[in-house]
């Protein structure tokens, strides 16, 4: 089943066309991830998917989506649960409790209820970030480089988290990464962005669950390397 | 314990060379009195409980003033930072209004006012709120985008984006703001009773001044002072106390 269907988008700032004529179609429950160099629209993609920037095209996306931004996504005025509280306003004061709660354990951030996010790390930041998203039970999540301020051994971490995190709640992600080893390790497909429009689309042959080993198999590297060769 | 040592230092140096300086004879005792004359001053007005009554009023006056004046700079600063049609409308009158030196105004206040409390208040209130609104107002349009995204997708309420969100965003600009303004709302109330008071810190020193008691000048400057310093450092405190986020980013 089509989750995401966007035909002939284009986005310009001004005179200057960052994206043109994009097709695009994600199904349900896919894990996405789209790579390209910095300046390549990736985000730019990602915010008009949102709805949050002006497009050309179609894009038929459900209302209901959770956006997990690289920075400033947590606001640091409210508490860890405050966070991930906010957007429940349509249930009770008790049915709050119960969900925000609840992904106080996704988070794996139980006992950090009242925490600010200067009191956490990085990586503890970015998971109240998806867990706020998720609580507000989106259809799919659009990720912008959410793990692009991490340290290398944050990242892996983080990575494995959330495809546990994604095959648990079975939702679409659309991923945006300038890392192609990321890329791989988390996507079903993975598109290259370049020169306003994706230039390649590979399916990812690794199985899931996938562990932190594949990253060091001679496929997982062929991978990388034609990516990269593509890329540049 | 060290910390306080060097606090109290260099005000018993500047204390003593003070003593020595008026006793001495380089300079005329009767226009420098030395320090101890103007304490000795001070604890008399302590003593008779003027100096009381004229900080009690000269604070009230001063703490009103900048409530009200913090409180419409806020408000309008979040609003017209936020709001472009609002903005279009009243930021060019804001500007217009707002080189004027703040003193100038205290003429007129006293034609349509008065010389009573109202009058004092509202000069203060105008003064305070053009820092407090600049400071807002800039802090409003500086948002970081993100926010103002993640507020929208998770939220459909304007009131609630604006109070959980575009407030406590703005908020250390405001207090930027608020901190500039204490210092302008000491000179507010200090002029305002210069120019027709029956009490309050600035009456204090006219007296004084008409009187030739330049220890009694000198103790209200000091008390004048301390108290300004004092709110300041209280302003800052309680901030902290209320928002304890703040605190922690500025680690």
């Amino acid at each position: 089943m089509k989750q995401i269907e966007v035909k002939k988008l284009s986005v310009s700032y001004g005179n200057f066309g960052v994206l043109c004529d994009i097709d695009f179609t994600v199904e349900k429950g896919e894990f996405i991830v789209i790579v390209g160099k910095s300046g390549s629209g990736k985000t730019t993609f990602l915010h008009a998917l949102a709805d949050l920037i002006p497009f050309s095209g179609e894009i038929d996306i459900p209302e209901n989506k959770g956006v997990v931004f690289q920075h400033y996504a947590v606001f640091p005025w409210l508490t860890v649960s405050e966070n991930i509280a906010f957007g429940l306003d349509r249930y009770s004061e008790e049915k709050q409790r119960e969900v925000t709660s609840e992904h106080l354990r996704i988070a794996q951030l139980e006992g950090k209820d009242d925490s600010y996010p200067a009191e956490l790390s990085g990586g503890q930041v970015q998971r109240v970030a998806l867990a706020r998203s998720l609580a507000h039970s989106p259809e799919l999540l659009l990720m912008d480089e959410p793990y692009g301020s991490l340290d290398a051994y944050t990242r892996d971490q983080m990575q494995e988290w959330l495809l546990g995190v994604w095959s648990e709640h079975k939702k679409t992600i659309v991923f945006v990464t300038h890392s192609i080893e990321e890329a791989i390790f988390l996507a079903d497909r993975i598109l290259v962005l370049s020169n306003k429009h994706f230039i390649e689309e590979l399916k990812v042959p690794f199985g899931r669950p996938r562990k932190e080993e594949i990253k060091f198999t001679p496929e997982f590297n062929q991978l990388r390397k034609n990516i990269f060769e593509s890329i540049s | 314990m060290k910390k306080t040592l060097w606090f109290i230092l260099p005000i018993i140096a500047v204390g003593l060379a003070w003593e020595v300086v008026s006793r001495s004879g380089i300079v005329n005792p009767s226009l420098f009195p030395p320090v101890s004359k103007v304490f000795l001053a001070l604890w008399e007005m302590v003593n008779s409980g003027i100096i009381i009554t004229d900080v009690g009023n000269s604070l009230w006056r001063l703490l009103l003033g900048l409530f009200f004046g913090s409180v419409i700079g806020i408000v309008l600063g979040l609003i017209t930072g936020r709001v472009k049609k609002v903005s279009s409308l009243l930021v060019p009158i804001i500007q217009a209004l707002r080189p004027l030196p703040p003193v100038a105004i205290i003429p007129l206040v006293i034609v349509w006012l008065g010389i009573d409390n109202t009058a004092k208040i509202f000069s203060i209130a105008f003064a305070v709120f053009f820092p407090v609104w600049i400071n807002t107002y800039i802090g409003a349009q500086q948002i970081p985008q993100t926010f103002l995204w993640s507020a929208k997708l998770l939220t459909t309420s304007t009131l609630k984006v604006f109070y959980r969100v575009i407030f406590p965003a703005t908020l250390p600009f405001a207090i930027a703001g608020i901190r500039s303004a204490i210092a302008v709302s000491y000179i507010m109330v200090f002029v305002s009773e210069l120019a027709g008071a029956s009490s309050g810190l600035g009456y204090r020193i006219a007296i004084a001044q008409s009187s030739y008691r330049i220890d009694e000048m000198i103790a209200a400057l000091i008390v004048l002072g301390i108290l300004g310093a004092l709110t300041d450092y209280l302003f800052v405190l309680s901030t902290k106390k209320m928002f304890p986020y703040l605190a922690l980013r500025s680690q």
